[in-house]
């Protein structure tokens, strides 16, 4: 049985580790994604939550060199493919 | 026996309002201002490919990154914050795929039980398809949950169907597995209660693994209880809420919280616990 000040803690670390998680990646966190036609282009860093809003459209892919490459180029889809 | 009836709990009216607190936060997910905040995840089981949705499903990111092979902080901050906040009352309370779930199970279909064990499932589900499949497999994975998920088929695919099949275009059919598990989620909710999130959901999972140390969990008084078992018949998973009030299958509904000794409440963590640890550390209190 857990006491109240066990809890306290445990929730205060919990609270303080998710935060610290969320901010590292909204505003630190970024992924170099390459575009679609990679001759001559450079990857672009990619931010956690633009990366999420690419991820939810089935903007980007794993290649098989372990890249992460853009499935498009210029518009991007409109839903998920899944 | 009156004693036993009578509602004395002030916050035994608080499930009366769980359904418009489920209806408010409903405008919420569904993008009335057609804001598509996907860049955020929300902390509910609601389809980012949805065409109404505001936020992008946590779960999806996760297995996408995994997928990625690329940590998601955001996802799984948000998910340790809100888990730590408020453990699966997110699920009772705020899911929207529960609401649906709740809103059919008022048809006058009968019920039946599920076995505690089903309940494990949730765990193997998160972590075989969410992220076990999708780290080692890639989203061409049959099992990737997103291509399995009931909430995508439901919210994204049929939809889309809809919308492809009135403008004419060529129908873009999901997969076979996803459309039987579409059907049968839509049989199952007439017949049991929440078995989405009952059995499979990976995201109720995450937020059970809080109930235990979450701000506000379900307090059991035993200096009240009178042993009548209302919250039993109250409880509609089966928990027996006076042995195990933070049951891992509990997803915060305080249906229980009805019980007419007011036994059962939604406690704080950071309100004095004298009455709960008595509870548990004598086990002779209903003598």
């Amino acid at each position: 049985m857990l006491t109240k000040k066990t809890k306290i803690i445990i929730f205060s670390l919990l609270i303080l580790l998710g935060v610290v998680l969320l901010t590292y990646g909204a505003f630190f966190h970024s992924t170099d994604v390459l575009p679609q036609q990679e001759d001559g282009y450079p990857p672009i860093a990619t931010s956690e939550p633009a990366l999420i809003k690419e991820v939810s459209v089935g903007g980007v892919k794993r290649d098989e060199s372990g890249k992460i490459k853009q499935t498009y180029t210029g518009k991007a889809p409109e839903a998920c493919p899944t | 026996m009156v004693e036993k009836t009578k509602l004395s709990n002030p916050a035994s009216k608080l499930p009366g309002w769980r359904m418009w607190v489920q209806s408010a936060f409903l405008l919420v997910w569904l993008d009335p201002l057609g804001l598509r905040l996907h860049t955020i995840c929300s902390p509910v089981f609601h389809c980012y490919a949805c065409p109404l949705s505001t936020f992008a499903c946590p779960i999806g990111v996760i297995a996408q990154f995994g997928a990625l092979h690329i940590f998601p902080f955001m996802a799984v901050g948000l998910l340790i914050a809100v888990g730590a906040l408020f453990g699966s009352l997110i699920c009772g309370w705020v899911c929207p795929f529960g609401l649906l779930q709740d809103l059919v199970a008022k048809a006058p279909t009968p019920k039946f039980d599920l076995p505690k064990w089903v309940g494990c499932l949730r765990y193997v589900v998160l972590i075989g398809t969410v992220l076990a499949i999708p780290y080692l497999f890639a989203e061409e994975h049959p099992l990737f949950i997103c291509r399995v998920c009931p909430a995508g088929a439901l919210e994204a695919a049929v939809p889309n169907i809809t919308s492809q099949a009135i403008a004419g275009q060529q129908i873009a059919w999901p997969n076979t597995l996803k459309l039987t598990i579409l059907g049968l989620f839509l049989i199952a909710i007439f017949f049991m209660k929440r078995p989405w999130c009952r059995i499979l959901c990976p995201l109720g999972a995450i937020f059970s693994l809080f109930n235990r140390v979450s701000v506000f969990f379900l307090r059991f008084n035993a200096d009240k209880c009178t042993d009548c078992e209302q919250c039993h018949k109250f409880c509609e998973y089966g928990i027996k809420p006076e042995e195990s009030p933070n049951d891992l299958r509990c997803n915060r509904c305080l249906e229980c919280i009805r019980c007419g000794p007011g036994a059962l409440t939604l406690g704080s963590i950071f309100e004095e616990t004298q009455t709960l640890k008595s509870a548990f550390e004598n086990p002779e209190r209903k003598s």
